[in-house]
């Protein structure tokens, strides 16, 4: 469904060439002008509509995880686990920090991420209630609850990872999309090798 | 998620009114996590990627019509999963089996259903309510014994389509006593060379990073050339390299 969609709304928005460019000044001219090293890489001007939902949607995504890693921090007895939370938490902190960037430097807003969802028909993992649940579990219970929503909520992003690296075109967001794919896929080796063992 | 190409192509030519006609693929997905099902072994890295193919990155994405009686769902991208030769794990197991399904997004589940060969052995109303993630089962095995493939089903509530999951297992195995049902074992292949996670702590100053290594705020490691000192305890991975996770590694 997401893909559909995705598809639909590249080839009725922006034509087969799919691809947008934001005004001067804003973009490519604009993200080189400091002079200090930039606290956040910059993503260059051109993209497509596929590039901003996947920003968008991860923007979401991230914080949903970051709210569910700071419980898993408070909370994971296990020494892997909680490293793992922190880990995930700091990580994702910083890439929020660079997709919001983009979106401002794009002139994109960060969308509503339960509109965006149901937009693409989705029923997220993760929602506030679902992470405060979280937190009346406790010891090794606790540790199974978030080791599994986070697998789960770390395949989903994959999954939205590997979709815009096959429609994107902003040749920043989809090495962070290829990033997005590795770093998760490892999380949740480390992840499945705790649930159910060595 | 081919078809959606296709989708686009015929969409492209068509008016737009038909866009609007729903498709019948979910976007939730799941599979067993615990014992590790084909899937996850090969999310674990039990099975090679090479051998796994899509199966390693989306564990959860083995999805067909319902009725499918294979571990794929007869999903091209997944069809390793079908392979009875490849190396997977077998768990031991007594007669019942507890087992845990993990959950990309919840979908409204019809029901999930378990197969030994033709024998459904385990059925689990979903009432068509959104699962909770995760969900754990414990499955009777009927009766059966020895190595035997468990085959898992989450039906979906809304759409046609099942979720696939094999578990292979050697039930009241060996001398008849009843092992625990958790327990999972290990016919490793022999050959299998797979990093596991070790656990250096506080490498030497000046050690090269690695992934799979478990560092400490303040090990300090080279990458590239330069030095880096941890900011934040974690077992490294492929794509959280030095250079590309200051929140994770301060330059020194």
């Amino acid at each position: 469904m997401k893909r559909l969609v995705i598809a639909v709304a590249v080839l009725a928005l922006a034509g087969c060439g799919g691809e947008a460019v934001v005004p001067e000044g804003q973009g490519a001219h604009g993200h080189g002008a400091s002079s200090a090293a930039p606290p956040v890489p910059a993503a260059s001007a051109r993209f497509n509509d596929a590039d901003v939902t996947f920003v968008q949607m991860m923007v979401d995504h991230l914080q949903l995880g970051i709210s569910l890693s700071q419980v898993g921090l408070a909370k994971a007895t296990g020494k892997e686990a909680k490293d793992l939370a922190g880990a995930i938490d700091v990580t994702q902190r910083e890439e929020l920090t660079m997709l919001k960037s983009w979106l401002k430097l794009w002139g994109k807003p960060e969308g509503d991420g339960a509109n965006l969802h149901a937009a693409h028909g989705g029923q997220p993992l993760l929602d506030d209630k679902v992470i405060n649940e979280t937190k009346e579990k406790s010891g090794p219970e606790f540790d199974a609850l978030f080791l599994n929503l986070m697998t789960g909520h770390q395949g989903a992003g994959v999954e939205m990872a590997l979709d815009e690296k096959k429609d994107g075109m902003n040749p920043e967001t989809t090495a962070y999309a290829d990033r997005v794919v590795k770093t998760r896929q490892g999380q949740i080796e480390q992840m499945l090798k705790i649930i159910s063992g060595p | 998620m081919k078809n959606m190409r296709k989708a686009a192509l015929v969409l492209a030519a068509v008016p737009a009114i038909v866009l609007i006609t729903p498709v019948g693929s979910a976007s939730a997905h799941g599979y067993v996590s615990s014992p590790a099902s084909r899937s996850a072994q090969c999310a674990r890295g039990d099975v090679a990627e090479s051998l796994c193919g899509q199966a390693k990155y989306e564990p959860q994405s083995a999805e067909g019509v319902k009725g499918k009686k294979n571990c794929s769902g007869d999903n091209g991208a997944f069809a390793p999963l079908d392979n009875d030769s490849l190396p997977w794990k077998v768990t031991n197991t007594g007669q019942t089996l507890s087992l845990t399904w993990t959950f990309t997004a919840r979908h409204a589940t019809r029901d999930y259903e378990y197969f030994i060969g033709n024998t459904r052995v385990g059925y689990v109303a979903g009432n068509n309510q959104q699962p909770n993630n995760p969900t754990t089962h414990n499955i009777n095995l009927g009766g059966f014994s020895g190595r035997q493939k468990l085959f898992a089903v989450w039906n979906i509530g809304d759409t046609v389509n099942a979720f696939y999951s094999c578990i292979d297992l050697n039930i009241n195995g060996g001398g008849g006593t009843t092992p625990p049902p958790t327990t999972t074992t290990t016919t490793r292949p022999p050959t299998t060379t797979t990093t596991t996670t070790t656990t250096t702590q506080q490498p030497p100053a000046g050690g090269t990073w690695a992934a799979n290594t478990s560092y400490a705020v303040g090990s300090t490691v080279t990458y590239g050339g330069s030095s880096y000192r941890c900011r934040q305890a974690h077992t490294s991975l492929t794509g959280w390299e030095p250079p590309n996770v200051a929140a994770l590694w301060e330059k020194i």
